[in-house]
């Protein structure tokens, strides 16, 4: 390769956007907070990195392999960001420990990973999301559910599912059975792949009674509506998975309330890779998108890594696979069109006036660097790609508009 | 759940392992007569169960599933080992029974390195590296048994199934890699918004293997 090719590369993984699809994804994110800011979401901007430290306690070896870490000149480890939960649940429980809860806290922004399952080939992911601090209930849970869902309609998406499950339900199925710890991590890993035939050899394998084995291998076609937590229910022995299950029904109850239970799918064998998650966890899917569109879950554990515990809540939307799925539906916000404007020698003045006023009402105006005629710049407003072309000339008061479709050809 | 465009596109490999895949489905009360016809058409729609089929070369499969112009596919397990695509896999349907398997030239004793030859080159080298084995990898798009003939390479890693084509090429067999049959896959994007769909699906091939097994017995 020769040497000016490969300086115009990027490398593996990141990728450069150009004008248009810059301008409607920086639209996009402007419109997602927005609507964060609507629910009272507050928000909060964290360091692109941070120490290592940070991170490591609660990165089980999955997030670890995949971080960018390097040292400071005092050789202490850094991290670029793996994530925004984490220095969230470090922001709230520091300064912000001292304020009125719930806290609503919101962000937007760039995590870095290197290529890693679930999120597809990028290393640089913009993500856009919520935490809700301070709160245990399944009220809680529901409204930032509620929340993904009326950000996905509101951009315009009509086909996705939320589905909605509980890392409680797995797990304590798994001990009340007797599964080993070990086989029990596999078990859950097969899950989070969906890899339902490597399921189902490994739980075959194992010393359990048949009856267990069924179940357990029943638990992938616990997808649906509300229907499939009575069933559940009669699985799972009495006791702590039941707990999974009746919060689930709560939190199903009041997105019913909130009007959005429509788009949610509930998947009891839903497991997510941060191991912070401690009760429910869901994921957003769309048609022809592999890759979840957005995804969150109870973390009641974090915040006590910094400072008292806390019960929290939060979702991100991963933005590059949503921006995907807008452009192929044709979603993405339009891009407005843009006057040219030309001047010959003597009117500069009137047209620099001009297009002040207009970009003071919000229009977009490209003004001419140079002096042109009429005719020459009536090609340069065609090549540009002008909406509308106004020119100036000096000695008569009229001044013409040529609106972009009758113009002459040059 | 939505109510969303409900059809399922379902991408099937062409050649040895599209007549039994077929055979299934109909077990499984899917008409699908006109796939077996003699014809050039790649896109076939079974409109009583709003199925479609696509017609596809068995590597290209999991990319079809991963961009969602089909919803689920079957491939073989080898492919998905090659090819390492984060798709669902849904279930095993047991056709094409095979081995991916190391195979080297008979009376030679165990080869530490050297090259291997295979049209598995990402599951060869994981498969030797993870034996601190040191292996270069020569990639190769048919006939794989030449290779040692010819003294190309030391070792292949290859599908096996009856080991006829090993015995006439003076080749054996030392390592089992993985069994192989055919999986249904699934887009995740699919799998999820049309959930219902799917698992219908899923459930109308699992009880047509069931009774297929029974019937074998």
């Amino acid at each position: 390769m020769n040497e000016k090719v490969k300086r115009l590369l990027t490398p593996e993984g990141v990728q450069d956007l150009l004008p248009g699809l810059a301008g409607q994804k920086r639209e996009v994110e402007r419109g997602i907070q927005e609507i964060f800011g609507r629910w009272g979401y507050r928000e909060v901007s964290t360091p692109a990195f941070e120490y290592s430290a940070n991170f490591v306690g609660d990165m089980k070896a999955e997030l670890e392999d995949k971080t960018y870490r390097f040292s400071d000149e005092r050789g202490r480890s850094l991290v670029l960001r793996p994530d925004f939960t984490l220095p969230l649940a470090r922001v709230a429980a520091t300064y912000l420990a001292g304020e009125v809860k719930p806290l609503r806290l919101c962000y937007g922004g760039n995590i870095y990973r290197y290529a890693s399952s679930r999120q597809g080939k990028q290393r640089e992911l913009a993500q856009a999301g919520v935490e809700l601090i301070g709160c245990a209930g399944a009220g809680s849970d529901a409204e930032v559910i509620a929340l993904a869902a009326g950000v996905l309609k509101e951009l315009g998406l009509s086909e996705f599912t939320l589905c909605l499950g509980h890392v409680g339900f797995l797990q304590k199925l798994l001990d009340s059975y007797g599964v080993e710890q070990e086989a029990g991590d596999q078990i859950k890993d097969f899950f989070n792949k969906k890899d339902f035939v490597s399921l189902k050899d490994m739980v075959n394998s194992l010393p359990l009674s048949e009856t267990i084995k069924e179940n357990i291998l029943r638990i992938p076609a616990l997808r649906g509506g509300k229907e499939v937590l009575s069933e559940a229910a009669g699985m799972a022995p009495e006791g702590a998975a039941h707990d999974s299950l009746d919060t689930l029904a709560e939190i199903w109850q009041a997105l019913d309330d909130y009007g959005v239970s429509s788009f949610i799918t509930l998947d009891l064998g839903l497991v997510r890779t941060m191991e912070y998650y401690t009760g429910m966890v869901f994921e957003g899917y769309t048609t022809g998108m592999g890759y979840p569109i957005c995804g969150g879950g109870r973390y009641d554990q974090l915040l006590g890594n910094f400072g008292p515990e806390q019960p929290a809540v939060g979702f991100a939307l991963n933005l590059d696979h949503l921006l995907d799925v807008l452009q192929r539906i044709k979603k993405l916000p339009a891009v407005s069109g843009f006057t040219y404007m030309a001047y010959e020698q003597g009117s500069r003045q009137r047209a620099f006036a001009a297009a002040l006023e207009l970009r003071a009402q919000g229009q977009k105006v490209v003004v001419d660097t140079e002096y042109r005629t009429k005719d020459d710049a009536l090609c340069e407003s065609k090549a540009r790609g002008a909406l509308r072309m106004l020119y100036f000339i000096s000695e008569v008061a009229e001044d013409e508009v040529v609106s972009g479709e009758d113009e002459t050809t040059c | 759940m939505l109510a969303v465009n409900d059809w399922l596109t379902i991408a099937l490999a062409k050649g040895r392992i599209l007549p039994p895949t077929l055979d299934l489905f109909e077990r499984a009360g899917i008409g699908c007569g006109q796939l077996r016809e003699k014809t050039r058409k790649l896109i076939f729609s079974v409109d009583e169960h709003r199925l479609r089929f696509i017609l596809a070369k068995p590597t290209d499969i999991p990319t079809y599933v991963e961009y969602g112009v089909a919803d689920l596919g079957i491939v073989g397990k080898d492919v998905l080992l090659e090819q390492e695509k984060e798709l669902y896999e849904l279930l095993d349907l047991k056709i094409g029974p095979c081995r991916l398997s190391v195979a080297q030239k008979c009376g030679c004793g165990e080869a530490a390195g050297g090259y291997v030859a295979t049209k598995y080159p990402r599951v060869a080298e994981k498969y030797f590296q993870n034996r601190g084995k040191q292996f270069e990898v020569i990639k190769l798009h048919g006939s794989i048994e030449l290779a040692p003939l010819l003294n190309l390479a030391d070792i292949i890693v290859d599908l096996v199934s009856t080991g006829k084509t090993l015995k006439e090429n003076n080749l054996v067999e030392v390592e089992t890699i993985a069994h192989i049959t055919s999986r249904l896959i699934a887009n995740p994007g699919s799998y999820q918004v049309k959930g219902a769909r799917v698992s219908t699906l899923v459930n109308m091939l699992e009880q047509a293997l069931l009774e297929g097994e029974e019937a074998q017995c």
